[in-house]
């Protein structure tokens, strides 16, 4: 951090009276991956980026570059300060906000061990990985990563907000002929992951998914596992929990906060505060996140908000910008779906017939004001039959509103998972009485 | 900056690296964008960077860094050289690399008029009108217009003494607008969607574009396209327009011809493929018309360059030929598995930090006998034309597919009767490039750009473009409903 403060004085003393707002992002990151039992590609990155904003008058001008001082960061301002006095005027512009309070990052998020590990630690563990594997008849594919990366945002107002932590990441994908199994899991702290537990998992799905049959397509009852919840739970807020959609009319939650929208068991919160999606305590502009609930058992409360979208809503921000400016309007990116009271087994057993869903795959948006989605299944589909898994399924593609389906919901699971990936989120597996599989595929 | 890339060369050839190479990439973009009236985005942007890759014992490490000086190129150069060693503790089989020629080059993107000398203020002017343009009817919620410039600038040498400069450079733009009403939501671009047309060109291109001229009618296609009726649903004939046949390229055929996930490479992430190499030179794609080629000389290709990122010199190539498959986009590292001498020469990576890994090409739909777009619609019993990709997904070995456009036309007797929205397909990639049965000829051939592939882990963008004249596919499933 010393050195994004060290990078922050040198810009502010080089925009002299002019408004100006840095972004410092430091990252240094290792990634071994492997495939067939071997390992594939292994590498490693350090990188820091400055992004400066520069405002005066009504005038707007951005420049970026990856040199943190010297020539190329004093160049990079006096280009930006010359080019800043051609921009148009705007009456509308919003100059960096002066400082507020922030609240401390939640314990736990930046483990300097994690951001240590070495080339053969990795090595190490996939190599264990790969010998079951062998000994099962199967081989693996995956990535095990760790890294730490910081975040400043600064203006020459008085904002100074920092944020660092670290992410390791393994994810193991197994497969036994036809079969496919997969697990990931992802902890700011490389040694409360399990190393042996997510390999195991994703070999008994690869084993237990041997064999599949095909089922027609269909409306079916489905469980789905909590990657495929955050599948669905990503394009519910990246598309309908934003303040700029809502404004525009192209949320499901245009002009419908305070109604019922999704089933009541349904509460969506994002908390960048604490809890298991915490993060950065502050956005792109240095301003406080809030905690929102953004739905309570099924009732739209409210959407995010930054200081643009709030005025134009009659609100405050809730702190979720995005770099300024940008066409996206705020979004909300610490997602928490609350837990349920029952358990994946119980779901199972509680089925006549469905379907159980381990993962979506190239999942994409249709319909924005129905969050109407199509992918695919993967990584393990099963038949659910009388209260048990009976036998492993080809793949299916399905085409379904995720607002539709948010309202047939029969179960949620006490157990949820952290995701790690756009943003963060946590949610539990989840039970939907129908959910729509427009077509098969042949594995 | 080839003194620098001497430090690396250095090192790795002393510690008698099988092979290793330095890119050192210099980077200038602009991205602009104004929305409702409003500066949306601007970002002027200048980085520099490099990554070392090295081949040692068979085992590959890689390592980048942003800090460009001799001290930090060497210790990333012994980074690079660890990880190697810990890749060599899993390993099969030592990887051997099909042979190239060193080349001393220089290779730049032609170009008639630099981006980059053109002052922001005169593109915002543009920018600006076209937003204007699209505002007039209440009912546009959202008006979006863009520009944006990349200039890659990079320097590779390798241990086996190529020295090969390059400068890449691609321009792109597109004006959006979304209209809502109640329940409806629709958005028409122009030229295209996924942030525009973006083609190895300079600012010759958004002259072309000519931006203001086209965007009234996107705007009033999104308020027409909300009383519109939806797209029928049932089997018919289908007719790809605008960047849609880009897409159907890229994801059935594209993604599916990379060797790196036919041979499983990508299993963990992306997926693999049907096209298997067993199936090289016998399996149909598609019907005998299909002519798919892959081209890095193309001119305006987004992959297009002197060489790509193994050092290979640029070539082209079929990847199927009268509706058979027939080759791959490859690395030097797989080609020799499908009996390859030389590598294809499609590997390349984004920007100096990521490693190179196999990529697609600018592959392009070779044009066909149908005549122009009329004739095309005047043979067309019942059909739908679909223009402008909007949705895409497809699994994760490449067969079933389904895509949405941002909109539809109705097609009876050879002629078009309605405008429809929410137009959607599905199918399965063999079955549908196999019902193709009219493309239509030369005159009607454009070239649309891919800017924002992606691919790999860690995460990397690569761009291409993909060529085609609309073609026509019999009875594919259409108007697919949520149910």
């Amino acid at each position: 951090m010393k050195e994004h403060k060290k990078t922050c004085a040198e810009i502010f003393r080089l925009a002299g009276r002019v408004r100006a707002e840095v972004l410092v992002h430091s990252s240094e990151s290792a990634l071994t991956r492997f495939a067939d039992n071997i390992i594939s590609q292994n590498v490693a990155e350090a990188s820091t980026s400055v992004s400066i904003r520069l405002t005066d008058k009504g005038r707007v001008f951005r420049t970026s570059l990856n040199q943190p001082g010297g020539a190329a960061l004093s160049a990079a301002v006096k280009k930006a300060l010359a080019a800043l006095k051609l921009q148009k005027k705007e009456k509308s512009l919003l100059l960096p906000p002066p400082p507020s309070p922030l609240r401390p990052a939640a314990p736990g998020l930046y483990v300097p061990a994690t951001a240590a590990l070495k080339p053969s630690f990795r090595a190490e563990k996939v190599a264990a990985l790969a010998r079951l594997c062998r000994a099962r008849g199967m081989k693996c594919y995956g990535t095990i990563e760790n890294g730490a990366s910081s975040l400043t945002v600064a203006n020459n107002s008085g904002v100074f907000a920092s944020h660092r932590e670290t992410s390791a990441v393994y994810g193991v994908t197994a497969r036994k002929g036809e079969g496919y199994g997969w697990a990931e899991q992802y902890s700011p702290d490389a040694s409360k992951i399990d190393y042996a537990a997510v390999g195991a998992r994703a070999m008994d799905k690869a084993a237990a998914s041997a064999r599949p049959a095909a089922v027609p397509p269909g409306k079916y009852t489905v469980i789905l596992e909590p990657a495929a919840v955050g599948d669905m739970l990503f394009f519910l807020g990246y598309s309908g929990l934003g303040g700029r959609a809502w404004l525009d009319g192209r949320s499901f939650a245009s002009g419908a906060l305070g109604r019922r929208l999704l089933h009541p068991s349904i509460t969506i919160t994002d908390d960048a505060l604490e809890g298991p999606a915490a993060g950065a305590t502050f956005d792109f502009e240095g301003l406080p996140r809030k905690k929102v609930v953004l739905i309570e058992r099924g009732v739209a409360r409210a959407v995010v908000h930054d200081r643009r979208t709030a005025a134009e809503a009659g609100e405050r921000s809730t702190g979720h910008a995005l770099p300024q400016p940008n066409t996206y309007g705020p979004m909300p990116q610490n997602l928490e779906m609350t837990a349920g009271d029952s358990s994946l087994d119980e779901m199972i057993r509680s089925t006549k017939k469905g379907i159980l869903v381990t993962t979506f795959h190239y999942t994409n948006l249709l319909r924005p004001k129905t969050v109407e989605m199509t992918g695919m299944t993967r990584n393990g589909t099963f038949l659910v039959e009388n209260g048990r898994v009976t036998r492993a399924l080809k793949n299916m593609r399905f085409t379904q509103s995720v607002v539709e389906a948010l309202n047939g919901v029969e179960a949620l699971s006490r157990e949820r998972k952290v995701i790690n990936g756009w943003g963060r989120m946590c949610v539990p597996a989840m039970k939907i009485g129908k959910f729509n599989f427009s077509s098969a595929t042949g594995f | 900056m080839f003194g620098l890339c001497e430090e690396a060369i250095d090192v790795l050839s002393s510690r008698r690296a099988d092979f290793g190479d330095i890119r050192i990439v210099r980077t200038r973009a602009q991205s602009l964008g104004v929305r409702n009236g409003e500066t949306g985005s601007v970002d002027d942007s200048e980085t520099l960077g490099f990554g070392v890759r090295v081949l040692l014992g068979g085992a590959w490490g890689f390592a980048s860094s942003g800090l460009v000086t001799r001290a930090e190129v060497r210790r990333v150069s012994l980074l690079a050289l660890e990880i190697a060693r810990a890749s060599a503790m899993l390993m099969d089989r030592k990887v051997r690399l099909a042979p190239e020629p060193a080349y001393r080059d220089f290779w730049q993107t032609p170009f008639i008029k630099d981006p980059f000398a053109v002052p922001v203020e005169e593109k915002f002017r543009t920018l600006f009108e076209a937003d204007r343009l699209m505002r007039r009817d209440r009912r546009i919620k959202s008006a979006l217009s863009s520009m944006r410039f990349v200039r890659e600038h990079q320097w590779h040498a390798t241990t086996e003494g190529s020295r090969i400069e390059q400068v890449l450079l691609s321009s792109g733009a597109d004006c959006r607008a979304t209209a809502v009403d109640g329940a409806q939501v629709q958005e028409r671009g122009y030229p295209c969607s996924h942030g525009g047309q973006t083609l190895a060109m300079g600012y010759e291109l958004i002259d072309l574009l000519d931006l203001p001229g086209h965007a009234e009618k996107a705007a009033s296609e999104a308020v027409a396209l909300l009383k519109a009726p939806d797209c029928p649903s049932g089997e018919l004939d289908l007719i790809t327009y605008g960047n849609q046949m880009a897409l159907q390229i890229h994801e059935s055929v594209g993604h599916a011809s990379e060797l790196d996930r036919v041979l499983g490479y990508e299993e963990s992430y992306a997926g693999s493929s049907f096209a298997t190499t067993e199936k090289l030179g016998s399996f149909r794609y598609g019907s005998p018309m299909v002519n798919l080629v892959a081209d890095a000389t193309l001119p305006g290709g987004l992959a297009t360059a002197g060489y790509d990122d193994d050092a290979v010199k640029a070539q082209r190539w079929h990847i199927v030929k009268d509706g058979v498959l027939s080759g791959y986009m490859t690395n030097r590292e797989f080609a020799p598995r499908v009996g390859l001498r030389r590598s294809q020469g499609s590997c390349r990576a984004d920007g100096p930090a990521n490693i190179p890994i196999t990529r697609i090409c600018n592959l392009s739909l070779m044009p066909g006998s149908a005549g122009s777009m009329e004739d095309l619609v005047r043979s067309t019993k019942r059909g739908i034309i679909m223009e402008n990709n909007k949705s895409w997904s497809i699994d994760q070995r490449r067969l079933n597919f389904q895509f949405g456009c941002e909109i539809g036309w109705l097609v009876e007797n050879g002629k078009i009767k309605k405008m429809v929205r929410n137009p959607t397909y599905q199918g399965i990639t063999p079955a549908f490039w196999g019902s193709c049965d009219a493309i239509c000829g030369p005159d009607e051939w454009r070239l649309w750009g891919v800017a924002n592939c992606g691919k790999g882990q860690p995460p990397q963008t690569a761009a291409m473009c993909h060529g085609s004249s609309p073609a026509r596919f019999k009875r594919v499933k259409v108007g697919v409903k949520a149910g």
